[in-house]
């Protein structure tokens, strides 16, 4: 059996002794496109939190393998380079940090902990017009501090075209569709789509199914109060559509 | 009314008046005879209590029998240097620029123990008359050199109606607890646009106070900035007077301070005439146990109507013993008027950290980052590319250098 992308073991997480995460299991194999559904509250973002290491969040029991490894010893900065994004529900602004430099800096940070060189300026912004242009991101939005001023869709534009940059080998999104109207969701689907290599796999966090008609998961997982209660292929989606999450609300997976 | 009793005066205040009495100026040594060096209970210098800070001052400088090379080389910059108190020979000038020589006490007289101690112990002072826009940029340094000495300068410079220049003055010197007092006296003409940067790049040892005096005629525009990171103890008055309609100054600072450092800068701007504006915004940076201060006094006259002026202080603590202080005060006399303060003060923003962490870019590297982004208001306007260069190196020096 190949090593799957991610393995999440019985995952429980607290953050100010609150425990929010209450047992989450997963697997996906490489290449694949998994999708987590539940209601706001259920711990979706903290999930997604946890696996890129977010201080605030204290694991209590479980094990997170990336490619066989665990990772919950490593820095966020460690997991990055070991493959792992995390496409913000809300990107950060910040103000003084200009995105090329930004841009630059997490690329090459990547490139020196894998042991590689680092990338050479105009190679560096070629890339950057390349992934920018997939993604309408303008060399305008290029020049402001990271997020600043950008508009929702923009943010979440932004944050693919990282993504396209970095190349993970999981990218966790979480609730990217959120904020956006359908000539964005229809941008940003097409940017991850083309991510899709057989071997990247996702791991696609929404609220609603509208996004996984762009970005058509293999397996649809309802999450509920901090663990997951149910998976199915893609009709699942749509079974939660029509009848809401009540019915899988108490269910054990 | 004066104290019937003496106060107790301490071994600083001793040599002090000795220095001033010998210079003849017995006013001034009569003052701190009486009052003694500013202590807490004197609202300007309440973080800053000289009496308990300064505990020496070492004897006046003599001259410098050689001067080394700046602290800061800004390439392509017109660079004339003063070494203890000393103004040295320069280069030729470049066009329009006059440099010249007159007598020291260029600051206004006001009730500040810096200001009459730097007109009592300036003998002369550097001159520079901008007669037209001068595109190379001007560095003033002013170093002290040799053992522990106390030095008092002066620079005054006349910016014509409608010039355009951007000077830097640099004060630096050898490894001693030098105490050096510097001026600068700074009118803009109509329409002027004027840059101006002083950084304290001192050792530890010594003690850096300056005071930067400023007079906007109609229409000029002043940007300052006030860099503090050398010195163990600095503080640098900022004394704009907004005295021509349309003026306006962004007045900036930044404190950076270390482990034992005490930096203070004060800013008193004076809004004498209708429709002028300023705009102060200062930052601080503070780490290990140290103290960081600003503050911030804007003083609006009666007829100066249509006054525009808002102070903010921004602080920065990367370390819990770090101490910043921000005291905003508004004077206003005049009504119609738009003025505000605030000030801001906290740690690293740890959700900013993490979005920089989980791209991959290590701790230290996205501390940095967001350090200089904090900073990037207050050097980004610098427009002079090598200068902004060079004033980048300094912090990211400050930044990668220690505790
Ligand atoms: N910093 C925090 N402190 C305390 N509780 C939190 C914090 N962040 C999130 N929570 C709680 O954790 C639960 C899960 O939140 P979240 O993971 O954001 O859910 P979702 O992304 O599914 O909407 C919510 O009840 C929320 O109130
Ligand atoms: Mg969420």
């Amino acid at each position: 059996m190949t090593t799957p992308v991610l393995e999440i073991r019985n995952l429980h997480a607290r953050i100010e002794e609150r425990e929010i995460l209450k047992g989450v299991n997963l697997i996906i194999p490489p290449g694949q496109v998994h999708a987590i559904m539940g209601r706001n509250g259920s711990g979706k973002s903290t999930l997604s939190y946890v696996l890129a290491g977010k201080e605030d969040y204290e694991v209590t029991e479980g094990e997170i393998l990336l490619n066989g490894e665990n990772i919950l010893e490593m820095e966020p900065d460690e997991r990055a380079a070991a493959g792992l994004f995390l496409a913000f529900q809300y990107p950060i602004e910040i103000p003084g940090v200009a995105t090329m430099t930004f841009l630059k800096a997490a690329i090459n940070a990547q490139r020196k902990a894998r042991g590689e060189d680092e990338l050479k300026t105009p190679d560096f912004m070629r890339m950057v017009k390349e992934a920018g242009a997939q993604l309408n991101v303008d060399s305008e939005m290029l020049k402001r501090p990271l997020n600043v001023g950008f508009s929702g869709g923009e943010k979440k534009r932004a944050e693919i075209m990282q993504m396209a940059l970095l190349k993970p080998s999981l990218a966790v999104l979480d609730e990217t569709d959120s904020g956006l109207d359908i000539d964005a969701l229809q941008v940003v689907s097409k940017g991850v789509n083309a991510l899709r290599d057989g071997q990247r796999s996702m791991l696609v966090i929404t609220h609603y199914q509208r996004l996984l008609n762009h970005i058509v998961p293999d397996v649809v997982h309802v999450f509920s109060d901090g663990r997951i209660v149910e998976s199915g292929d893609k009709d699942l989606a749509l079974q939660l559509e029509a009848k809401g999450y009540a019915d899988f609300d108490g269910q054990a997976a | 009314m004066r104290a019937n009793f003496p106060v107790r005066l301490g071994p600083a205040e001793e040599s002090l008046i000795a220095q001033l009495k010998a210079a003849g100026a017995t006013q001034a040594a009569e003052r701190i005879t009486v009052a003694g060096l500013p202590t807490r209970r004197v609202e300007s210098y309440h973080y800053t209590d000289l009496k308990t800070l300064l505990r020496s001052i070492p004897p006046l400088a003599t001259a410098a029998n050689e001067a080394s090379a700046p602290a800061l080389r800004i390439p392509g910059a017109y660079t004339l240097m003063i070494a203890n108190g000393v103004i040295q020979n320069a280069s030729t000038a470049p066009a329009g620029v006059i440099v010249g020589k007159a007598d020291g006490g260029v600051l206004t007289t006001r009730d500040d123990v810096m200001v009459h101690v730097n007109n009592a112990l300036a003998n002369s002072a550097l001159t520079l008359t901008l007669e037209n826009t001068v595109d190379p940029v001007i560095q003033v340094e002013r170093r002290v050199e040799g053992e522990a000495a106390h030095v008092a300068d002066a620079l005054k410079i006349f910016v014509a109606d409608n010039a355009t220049t951007t000077i830097i003055e640099t004060f630096s010197g050898s490894d001693a607890a030098h105490v050096g007092n510097h001026a600068t006296y700074l009118a803009l003409g109509k329409n002027a646009v004027v840059t101006h940067i002083t950084v304290d790049l001192s050792a530890r040892a010594a003690t850096h106070f300056a005071t930067n005096e400023y007079h906007l005629a109609d229409g000029a525009k002043l940007r300052t900035l006030v860099i503090h990171l050398g010195a163990g103890l600095s503080r640098t008055n900022v004394f704009p007077t907004m005295g021509g309609a349309d003026a306006h100054a962004d007045i900036t600072g930044l404190n950076l301070v270390s482990d034992g450092q005490h930096a203070d800068i004060t800013m008193e701007t004076h809004h004498a005439v209708p429709h002028t504006s300023s705009q102060p915004l200062f930052k601080s940076i503070s780490r290990g146990r140290s103290k960081a201060i600003v503050q911030g006094k804007l003083v609006v006259a009666r007829d100066a109507q249509k006054t525009d002026a808002k102070f903010m202080h921004q602080g920065l603590m990367l370390s819990d013993e770090a101490e910043i202080l921000s005291k905003p005060e508004l004077e206003i006399y005049a009504d119609d008027v738009v003025c505000g303060h605030g000030s801001t003060c906290g740690k690293l923003d740890e959700d900013s950290l993490f979005y920089l962490l989980s791209r991959g870019i290590p701790k230290a590297e996205a501390e940095t980052m967001l350090v200089r982004g904090f900073i990037a208001e207050l050097l980004d306007p610098v427009e002079d590319s090598e200068l902004n260069e060079a004033l980048q190196g300094i912090v990211d020096g400050w930044l990668l250098g220690g505790k």
